[in-house]
């Protein structure tokens, strides 16, 4: 089978049986993005917006290169996106949009207690 | 109940189930996974391809194929998974363990023949 | 006021991760603009991600702990618990929020059960919680379905050869959950003391339930 063609045929996530890699004893405290992410992700299936099924195929979508480098709940945020324009709820240019306005409320001084 | 077929009814016989109801395999049967190389979205894992094991239970409720619902179906078209037992010796030449070591998967109708 | 703010202080974090140049990570805003966007086209509202982290919150091992050891002091309701996963925990007031069915697989002394998912990440969440991050790498879901008493043996569990390892692997709508076994020495233990010893390890499979005031291995 050529190189291209196994890239083809296997997910980047069929991966039983394809390693002998120590078993690294690992867990983290979810930071609350990530919390938020998952309960997005549930909240996504509930209303059938992204099934679970589809937030598979997204992630595997990624390709072996991202799948690989981004950490759990960034390949899932990252495959809402993409799923969500495929899907044309969203538009590319209104995420990019959103973020740069998340970001710019991020630099505005705390409101004070009494605002 | 979860995994188990029906138990013989009284009424078995007089009651005429809908195409596809009754699933095509019963505990106890051996089937062998197919070979097929699908490009895009599937979940019957590469090591499983063309192995053969005996049908411990059918799934109940009857499910939407995954292979679909990756693509955006959250209704309709259901159909059966089994729940498949394996021999690992079968899976992975050159096992090492038990002789009686097993491998378990659900595996949806269509990746399945009677072997 | 964005819908994200407006119901997020109950959960200690008004926003997104700050990191340490003072501002939220990328995919911490891409998560909290998806989350904006879609609420603010009606999709569903900022409330059901507070609480869905809510239930998150609620699911952890202890539920599955309760199971188990009602299992072991009622001898009726580990049969409906082995018969139907899912309708046993509801009877225990554990709900099945992602629409997954649920099989017990008992341990024995012949049988000795592992749950994997080599595809993904497949766990019975609303009994356990969410997984460990090992559970979710590729070391154990690569390993755990092809040798799995080499995996066994460096979580400390030695399997003998005589008992029969039985691995499953999660790919569609069912999960599992392992019904360890009691461990010697502890007839005398109320259901709150039994719940204590079992592990979400021991449930998971890669680990079997010591007796009490044995040496760990």
């Amino acid at each position: 089978m050529t190189d291209t063609e196994q890239l083809t045929k296997r997910l980047p996530n069929d991966i039983g049986g394809t390693s002998s890699d120590p078993i690294v004893w690992s867990d983290h405290e979810m930071a609350p993005w990530e919390k938020r992410c998952h309960a997005l992700a549930d909240v996504l299936d509930f209303h059938k917006i992204i099934n679970t099924e589809e937030k598979r195929r997204g992630v595997e979508s990624l390709g072996s290169e991202m799948v690989g480098k981004l950490t759990y709940y960034e390949r899932w945020i990252v495959c809402f996106a993409n799923l969500l324009y495929q899907k044309q709820i969203l538009h590319p240019s209104d995420l990019a949009r959103k973020m740069d306005e998340v970001a710019a409320r991020f630099a505005e001084p705390a409101p004070s207690a009494e605002s | 109940m979860t995994g188990q077929v029906l138990a013989p009814l009284d009424l078995r016989g007089d009651v005429v189930l809908a195409t596809g109801e009754a699933p095509g395999f019963e505990p106890g049967d051996t089937v062998r996974v197919m070979t097929r190389s699908p490009i895009g979205h599937y979940r019957v894992p590469r090591y499983l391809r063309g192995k053969t094991g005996d049908v411990v239970a059918v799934i109940r409720p009857m499910a939407v194929d995954n292979e679909e619902e990756g693509y955006g179906r959250n209704a309709g078209s259901k159909g059966h998974y089994y729940r498949v037992a394996f021999p690992m010796a079968e899976v992975w030449p050159g096992y090492v363990g038990g002789a009686t070591d097993q491998l378990l998967i659900e595996v949806f109708q269509t990746w399945l023949e009677r072997a | 006021m964005s819908a994200v703010h407006d119901h997020s202080h109950d959960h200690n974090h008004p926003h997104a991760e700050i990191t340490q140049d003072g501002g939220p990570g990328y995919y911490d805003l891409m998560t909290a603009a998806v989350t904006e966007l879609l609420v603010e086209r009606g999709l569903f509202e900022a409330g059901e991600i507070c609480r869905q982290i809510d239930v998150l919150d609620s699911r952890t091992p202890a539920l599955g702990a309760k199971a188990v050891a009602r299992a072991w002091m009622d001898p009726d309701f580990k049969r409906r618990l082995l018969a139907d996963g899912r309708v046993g925990c509801e009877e225990l007031g554990i709900s099945f929020y992602d629409d997954t069915q649920l099989i017990v697989l008992e341990n024995t002394e012949r049988v000795h059960n592992l749950i994997v998912c080599t595809l993904c990440s497949c766990y019975p969440r609303p009994v356990l919680g969410l997984p460990p991050d090992w559970y979710k790498l590729k070391p154990y879901r690569a390993r755990a379905i092809s040798e799995p008493r080499a995996v066994l043996a460096e979580f400390g569990a030695q399997i003998p050869d005589d008992v029969e390892v039985r691995v499953s692997d999660s790919t569609a709508i069912v999960r599992y959950l392992v019904l360890p076994r009691r461990p010697a020495g502890t007839e005398q233990f109320s259901e709150s003391e039994l719940a204590n010893l079992v592990t979400r390890d021991t449930m998971i499979g890669v680990a079997v339930i010591d007796p009490p005031g044995a040496p760990r291995q």
